[in-house]
């Protein structure tokens, strides 16, 4: 059951980030939903479901994408295993914990991103530009991490007994 | 005993993840079909949900660009309308000189824009992500889109099809660095390539046929069309915004603002180029 929650999750935020934030840019910039979820997913569950759960939407949003196929599940599996891994040291009780790992998952995601892009051969990535992007991206993603981390605690379930 | 379990589980989880990502780079990179034929059915079986998304939140598209972009509008309506007054001045000059070109192309058998017909789509998004300069179109393979068509609106050119599935097809735009086009000036008809850079809507022009050409700011350019080219000739690109003739440079820094506006298209047409070529509509 917890399987098809995800399941949902990825594609109803496959859908939005395609349908509808592509016209909802902020100084040329759109949130990266999957990103966001991903970090909810491993500080919820831990760095193994983060890894898989990034690797999975990293792929399904890099089916809309020009860029190689493997780019953002490298880059999402990455950072959700990373916020796994730091998540039992983080406050558990503060209402700010969404926004603040939003944001600074959105940005090491996003700058992962540029990276693992500009070795697989898009180096007119590296600019002044993208670091401009990576930066409002990441600020949009701590505002829905707001909006998603619920989504995401909703399809996690009853997840009090995986916790460590 | 129970940590030691733990970390040793997560990392064949981790290896694997990135093992699997690296393969699947490498594979998209290289151009393999099985990929391709992956994401173009993952598009096709969302495209019906994209639409009634793209409905249902319209209106709030709507507001959001009403709010964030007034001024933009407003400087750009005053800023268009003075290259209007500036533009009709040429058009009669330009009309004699088209006939001419018209009549020798007629003779010499050249294949030009009014011999290629076309598909005839609706702009349905740009992209997902924050690094791509590409357009959605409602229409793909089914409808007779393939990769390599030039995609036009009735000011100039757009960009081409760089990727179609079944029911949708991506329009990479000519401001993207990843499209160069082939383009001549209006005045001198030097010969360059246009080049796109992130975060920029201004056209680099590079590899310029005669670097010491007097290329002057307000000069239209356009696609030069020569044989075997991806565009039909004469297709309006931009117009010389900015030149930068740099001491001990050969090569002056010309850059170029497209006709097009991307932000606003509604439908396009994607070229049937050159007129000849088939397609696989219907099948």
């Amino acid at each position: 059951m917890r399987w098809l929650r995800y399941f949902l999750v990825v594609v109803s935020l496959v859908v939005l980030q395609t349908a509808l934030f592509p016209d909802l840019r902020v100084f040329g910039a759109v949130p990266d939903l999957l990103l966001v979820a991903t970090i909810a997913v491993g500080y919820e569950r831990g760095p193994e479901a983060g890894a898989v759960f990034g690797f999975v939407g990293g792929l399904a949003i890099d089916c809309f994408l020009s860029s190689p196929l493997g780019v953002s599940a490298l880059a999402f599996a990455l950072v959700g295993y990373g916020v796994g891994v730091f998540q039992s040291g983080l406050l558990r009780s503060s209402r700010w914990i969404a926004p603040v790992l939003g944001g600074i998952g959105g940005l090491v995601g996003g700058a992962l991103w540029v990276v693992i892009a500009a070795l697989a051969g898009q180096d007119d990535l590296i600019t002044g530009y993208s670091a401009r992007i990576v930066v409002v991206a990441a600020i949009y993603d701590a505002l829905l991490a707001l909006l998603i981390f619920p989504f995401v605690h909703w399809a996690c379930g009853n997840h009090d007994l995986a916790r460590r | 005993m129970a940590v030691y379990r733990r970390e040793s589980r997560r990392r064949p989880i981790l290896v694997m993840v990135i093992i699997t990502s690296l393969a699947l780079i490498s594979l998209d990179t290289g151009g393999n079909g099985i990929i391709s034929s992956v994401r173009h059915s993952a598009r096709d079986l969302i495209a019906p949900v994209q639409g009634v998304v793209d409905d249902a939140f319209h209106p709030i598209e709507n507001v959001f660009d009403g709010v964030s972009k007034y001024d933009q509008v407003r400087d750009e309506n005053a800023r268009l309308q003075a290259r209007i007054n500036e533009l009709e001045k040429d058009l009669n000059a330009e009309r004699a000189l088209g006939q001419q070109v018209t009549e020798l192309e007629r003779l010499l058998d050249l294949p030009n824009i009014e011999d290629a017909t076309g598909v005839v789509a609706r702009v349905i998004g740009s992209s997902a992500g924050n690094f791509e300069r590409t357009l959605t179109l409602n229409k793909g393979t089914d409808k007779g889109i393939i990769v390599g068509m030039p995609i036009v609106v009735g000011d100039g050119l757009v960009g081409k099809i760089t990727d179609a599935s079944k029911t949708r097809s991506t329009v990479t735009l000519i401001d993207s660095p990843d499209v160069g086009v082939g383009v001549r000036t209006e005045k001198t008809g030097t010969q360059a390539i246009t080049l796109g850079r992130y975060g920029d809507n201004l056209l680099k022009l590079g590899f310029l046929s005669n670097p010491r050409a007097d290329i002057s700011e307000g000069e239209l350019v356009f696609t030069a069309g020569v044989d075997g080219a991806a565009y039909p000739a004469d297709l309006p690109v931009g117009h010389v915004v900015k030149i930068d003739r740099n001491r001990g440079e050969l090569d002056p820094d010309i850059y170029v603002e497209p006709v097009v506006d991307f932000d606003n298209l509604v439908f396009v047409k994607a070229l049937r180029w050159p007129p000849h070529t088939e397609t696989t509509e219907g099948k």
